[in-house]
């Protein structure tokens, strides 16, 4: 599925990604883990293209991801979340969902001015997956509310939500649990493995290790830019020198 | 009634202007200030086209429009390829340099800018269709940025303008989106300028300098960014006040500068008292159906 060969990056003397070799499969969970500064996130972003690599590969489905830009990996079915929601403010939740749709039309000016029905009419099918999406994500009656005017675990799922709008292939979520506890917690898990038993490749990063222990098939330990551990969560949990790199003395 | 004629002509195309900046400042959230440049490539395309090319009116009023158009996406293209502060500064030495070489160019008249401008409209229906004329363009063009605000495009251009990385991230494509805004806002603010030269039969450079990026932003600022009226509301009302001033028999040399400071105050005082403008947009983006079904 998607296959990260020797990927290096720093800004100026700070490596965030040192020789990583990273690879996501069809219908698994792989959990990243590392203590804050490790470059996780950094990696989310080399792979989805926020910035580019100073050197290796990135393909997803043997396709080549390295000349494209954000947007083009993203339609390719590279889909992400932030660690920070970055939801659309002025928009209402079921219109964050929309805007985020496969084959939403509304981007491209001379279709919306020379085939506007044709735009609506995929616009309303648009609509219609999102409600979808909004029920399974248990966010069904929130639809139109502002996005603002909900808490910050609904949004994170608000988050997850729209960006399976995308039909994602491949779904990297950066610190889903960040702020999240009870029941949005539960779901978050449910929706998780639901997603990626559909076939999609999932990547989370998360400090909370609990979600990442029940949720995923494996997990990789990154340190300073560099990946130090793959295997199970609990092998890795158990390992001394990781946990001491995790938690310090 | 010339007089009036005149005025409402000014005002039709300060509302055309506004709205068409809106679009591009308020609803896109690109920082321009050489909109009325664009304004001037349509006016002295048209009128030179018409003039020495000999071509009918409305062409050259079109092929105005579209110069406009083609030279926003020059401006455009490399300066949102980086960020969208360049566009600033990038449109700032556009607006500069175009006035320059308006300045040098023997065939657009230098500073004594083109003259006799073929009419249009008025030799054979009078003046007054020509006011039909300019009015029909200002609310077509104001219906039409209102219903691009609420359609399905607008979701999107409020989506991107909320954040444009997050949007980017979502496959949708955040810089022709950005050129597509502009290249619109700028070819409607071209033909704007062909009405004008059409009527007033002269233009100069002069006309399209920084002062009437100032007194465009300030019928948007005074009158509501991101509302559809409000850009109305701050052409009329700010090319009214200026002609309320005149009837005050006040010396020529107070007139200006009274003019300047009326500008200068109304943006300062919006700006602390109300900051949304006189008509305030809504937080939440609407399309046009949830609009018509909100209504009693």
């Amino acid at each position: 599925m998607l296959e990260v060969r020797s990927l290096s990056k720093s800004f100026g003397g700070i490596v965030v990604a040192d020789n990583i070799d990273l690879s996501m499969r069809k219908g698994r969970v792989l959990g990243l883990i590392g203590p804050n500064g490790a470059g996780k996130t950094s990696l989310f972003n080399l792979i989805s293209g926020l910035f580019p690599a100073d050197a290796g590969t990135i393909t997803l489905d043997g396709k080549p991801l390295d000349r494209l830009a954000l947007h083009q990996r993203a339609r390719l079915g590279l889909s992400r979340t932030w660690q920070h929601v970055r939801l659309f403010p002025s928009l209402s939740v079921i219109d964050n969902l929309i805007i985020a749709a496969r084959d939403y039309p509304g981007e491209r000016l001379m279709s919306v001015l020379l085939t506007p029905g044709k735009v609506r009419t995929a616009a309303r099918s648009a609509r219609e997956k999102a409600r979808e999406t909004l029920e399974r994500m248990g966010l069904g009656n929130t639809a139109e509310k502002s996005v603002g005017d909900l808490p910050y675990g609904q949004q994170k799922l608000v988050g997850v939500a729209r960006a399976l709008m995308n039909d994602a292939r491949c779904l990297l979520l950066d610190e889903p649990m960040a702020g999240v506890e009870g029941r949005t917690y539960e779901a978050m898990q449910r929706v998780v493995r639901e997603v990626a038993s559909s076939g999609v490749a999932v990547c989370v990063v998360e400090h909370n290790v609990a979600f990442i222990r029940d949720l995923c098939d494996e997990a990789v330990f990154m340190f300073q830019g560099r990946i130090l551990g793959r295997g199970s969560v609990a092998d890795l949990t158990a390992n001394p020198q990781l946990t001491e790199l995790y938690f310090g003395h | 009634m010339d007089y009036i004629y005149s005025v409402v002509i000014l005002i039709s195309l300060f509302v055309v202007l506004a709205t068409s900046f809106n679009l591009v400042i308020g609803y896109g959230g690109l920082i321009s200030i050489a909109h009325p440049i664009f304004y001037g490539l349509g006016a002295y395309t048209s009128a030179l086209l018409a003039r020495d090319a000999g071509l009918p009116v409305p062409v050259a009023m079109l092929a105005g429009a579209a110069l406009a158009t083609a030279m926003s996406v020059v401006l455009s293209l490399p300066a949102l390829r980086i960020s969208g502060d360049y566009l600033l500064i990038a449109s700032i030495g556009f607006q500069l340099g175009m006035i320059e070489l308006i300045k040098n160019l023997r065939f657009t008249g230098g500073a004594s800018g083109v003259s006799n401008i073929p009419a249009f409209l008025v030799p054979s229906y009078g003046r007054f269709a020509y006011v039909v004329l300019v009015i029909c363009v200002a609310v077509a063009v104001v219906l039409l940025v209102r219903w691009i605000a609420h359609s399905d495009y607008g979701r999107a251009i409020s989506a991107m303008r909320d954040d444009e990385v997050a949007f980017a991230a979502l496959g949708r494509d955040a810089k022709w989106m950005k050129i597509s805004i502009f290249a619109l806002g700028s070819g409607i603010a071209g033909f704007a300028g062909a009405l004008y030269a059409h009527y007033f039969r002269y233009v100069t450079v002069e006309q399209f300098e920084i002062l009437m990026s100032s007194t465009i932003l300030t019928m948007v600022v005074v009158g509501g960014l991101r509302s559809p009226w409000g850009p109305v509301v701050g052409a009329v009302l700010l090319q009214i006040l200026p002609q309320a001033i005149t009837f005050l028999n006040l010396p020529p040399v107070l007139l200006g500068p009274l003019q300047g400071l009326l500008f200068t105050g109304l943006v300062l005082v919006f700006m602390f008292v109300r900051p949304g403008g006189m008509i305030q947009a809504g937080t939440t983006w609407t399309s046009s159906a949830h609009t018509k079904a909100s209504k009693p």
